[in-house]
């Protein structure tokens, strides 16, 4: 096949030859083109020449033709053609033969037809039948969407389903899973993921409320894109594979960031109230605690010091009751005097003989005034 | 030396001849083979294929998915609300023969033009069309719109040879006069809930201080009262241990319990007794006789 398709660069040398078939077997594809490179010279003699160093080249019955003509010359030419012969092959093997490296794969295109991929390694694809084209496959390739680009630096801001604004910015990772798709079926890829993401991300976020997508599902509507993005770019059967989808930013927009901020300061004022109230209630009712343990501790202290007095008193009447009872008469008069004297001792007295007097003791009343008089008068 | 000196040109004319007679379709485009502008061959498949010297001549068209994105417009839903949209569409050439039929020599350019025009066209028929309000556009039936912006933008661009394998909606955003008020409506819910927020603030704390409270007045007269009964219970206790002790010589407490009582009562100096000789307590003070 390969020397057949050859034939248009190797068949015009080789029909000069003269229909030797050995020569065109061996060697159509290479020595064939040298006829064409040196125009300028001589060209018949340049023929002549290549035909004779073919035919040397070529072995036993060539040399065997060529013998007689010339005995330098054939040597001269064999080495010549040799060294260029070898050259040829060299350039052609460079031209062929290339390598892949491990985070790629290559593409082979046999006369534009795809033939097969290249895993990494040296890979062999013989000039010119086929093309290639290395890929880089598993290498991580970074979409940033969202993100202030030159012009249109509100390109981030989308609509939610509440008709509320919300600015998102977001990566893209992504790879290729399978070189020949992606090279064949996309004519712009970057362009082509950029957009999908972005039209994606829109569709979620207008299908989603505000509030959620600030928090807590940022996760999800990272998942959520991915699939999305995921299956667009299968149905373009694109090879691309999304790795992964990064949700850097989802905030309010920036025009009305400030009031988001005052909704969270007014959160950590309600907070605040709350716990200043908690605070509140803790020492108030710790307070009460210990004042009702106080009061029911006072009340037992009183309780205590009530019963222990009225026993100790009841005591000292009974110890006294026992001695009355041995001798009463005595005791009675002794517990009197002893009082009368105690109490009589001091107190301020004024004893009036009711007989001496006549009127007893009412005129003399106020007494407070009589006894101040009466030192008077004592005095006169 | 006379034959090799015919034989080259005729060599290099063979080859010359051979090389443009072949053409090599890559496995990423469609070719047309034209004679004198008119299509003579269509060749799909990628690899090697042949054509007549100098007559024929060879186009190529892209077979890969390609993309257009429009620009952005203005579309009206049922709702009479006002939003800006713009979309892209992924498409390839299905039929060359066709689409270079419809474009002429302008090639994928003049088509880009034709189906933007087109896709603007289904996107403010769909968008517009009776029960798509803006709420719909921004919901989960997005989806739908965009399959049947889809349809109807294939079914238009078939005759142009192109094959729409997808029209998705990118942005879809409220034009810049009604952002504001947009805004101006997110800063007042933001407004609301952050008062909302502190209202409810003082609410929890009024109420956790009046619990509070009620629990102090309640925690301190509920021991007020067992301090009651305590001290009630101790008076008892109190009466008791009196009424057993002085119980057994009722005359002697009284005889003993005034003089006590005497002995406090009359303390200090403020206290005067007016007192008469004849007392008990003077028997003795005029004669040393008993009476």
């Amino acid at each position: 096949m390969a020397s057949n398709n050859g034939g248009p660069w190797g068949g015009g040398g080789g029909r000069d030859d003269g229909g030797d078939k050995d020569r065109g077997q061996n060697g159509g594809g290479d020595g064939g083109r040298r006829p064409s490179e040196p125009q300028l010279p001589d060209i018949d003699q340049i023929v002549k020449k290549g035909q004779d160093q073919l035919r040397v080249l070529m072995g036993g019955r060539g040399g065997g033709n060529g013998g007689p003509g010339s005995g330098e010359g054939p040597r001269f030419t064999r080495n010549t053609a040799f060294f260029g012969l070898l050259a040829v092959i060299a350039l052609w093997a460079f031209a062929s033969f290339y390598t892949v490296k491990p985070e790629e794969q290559s593409v082979e295109l046999f006369l534009g037809e795809y033939s097969q991929t290249g895993n990494p390694g040296l890979n062999f694809a013989p000039w010119p039948l086929v093309t290639v084209d290395v890929i880089p496959v598993t290498r991580e390739q970074i979409e940033d969407i969202g993100v202030a680009q030159g012009t249109r630096g509100e390109s981030g801001l989308m609509l939610t389903t509440d008709e509320n604004i919300v600015d998102i910015d977001f990566q893209v990772v992504w790879n290729i899973n399978d070189p020949a798709k992606f090279l064949f079926n996309l004519r712009d890829p970057q362009a082509t993921i950029r957009a999908v993401s972005e039209s994606a991300m829109r569709e979620i976020i207008a299908a989603a409320e505000l509030a959620p997508i600030l928090n807590r599902d940022r996760g999800l509507i990272a998942n959520q894109a991915q699939e999305l993005i995921q299956i667009t770019l299968d149905s373009y059967d694109s090879g691309m594979n999304v790795v992964r989808v990064n949700l850097d930013k989802a905030d309010p927009p920036r025009e009305v960031i400030d009031a988001f901020r005052d909704v969270q300061a007014a959160e950590q004022e309600r907070d605040r109230l709350e716990r200043q109230a908690d605070a509140y209630a803790n020492r108030v009712l710790a307070g009460a605690r210990g004042e009702a343990a106080q009061q029911l501790e006072l009340a037992e202290g009183y309780r205590a010091s009530v019963v222990n007095q009225a026993e100790g008193e009841a005591s000292r009447f009974l110890a006294v009751l026992d001695e009355y009872r041995l001798a009463p008469e005595v005791t009675r008069k002794r517990l009197y005097l002893e009082t009368m004297e105690q109490v009589l001792g001091n107190v301020d007295k004024i004893i009036i003989d009711e007989q001496s007097g006549g009127q007893g003791v009412v005129p003399y009343l106020p007494l407070n005034e009589l006894r101040k008089s009466s030192t008077a008068g004592g005095n006169n | 030396m006379r034959k090799t000196t015919f034989i080259l040109p005729v060599i290099v004319v063979v080859i010359a001849a051979i090389l443009s007679s072949i053409y090599i379709v890559d496995e990423r485009e469609k070719a047309l083979v034209l004679q004198f502008g008119q299509i003579k061959a269509v060749k799909t498949d990628p690899g090697l294929a042949f054509k007549i010297p100098m007559i024929q001549e060879v186009v190529r068209y892209d077979d890969r998915i390609l993309s257009l994105s429009t620009k952005e417009i203005e579309v009206t839903p049922s709702d009479d609300r006002r939003l800006v949209v713009d979309a892209f569409a992924r498409y390839r050439i299905s039929d060359v023969k066709q689409f270079r039929q419809a474009v002429g020599v302008g090639g994928i350019r003049a088509a880009e033009d034709r189906l933007e025009s087109i896709l603007n066209a289904q996107v403010r028929e769909v968008l517009g069309s009776d029960q798509v309000t803006s709420n719909t556009i921004l919901s989960s039936d997005r989806a739908n719109l965009m399959i049947r912006i889809r349809d109807q933008a294939r079914a238009r661009a078939l005759p142009l040879g192109i094959d729409v394998v997808d029209v998705r909606l990118k942005q879809t955003n409220l034009p810049e006069q009604n952002l504001e008020a947009t805004f101006a409506r997110m800063r007042a819910e933001r407004e609301r809930e952050a008062a909302d927020e502190i209202a409810r603030g003082e609410e929890a704390a009024l109420r956790v201080r009046a619990t509070a409270d009620r629990t102090v007045v309640e925690l301190v007269s509920d021991a007020s009262r067992d301090a009651e009964i305590t001290r009630g219970q101790a008076d008892a206790k109190r009466n008791n241990i009196f009424a057993q002790a002085f119980g057994q010589d009722q005359e002697f407490f009284e005889f003993y319990r005034s003089l006590a009582a005497y002995r406090t009562a009359l303390q200090g100096s403020n206290s005067t007794m007016v007192l008469s000789p004849d007392s008990d307590f003077f028997d003795y003070l005029k004669s040393d006789q008993p009476k």
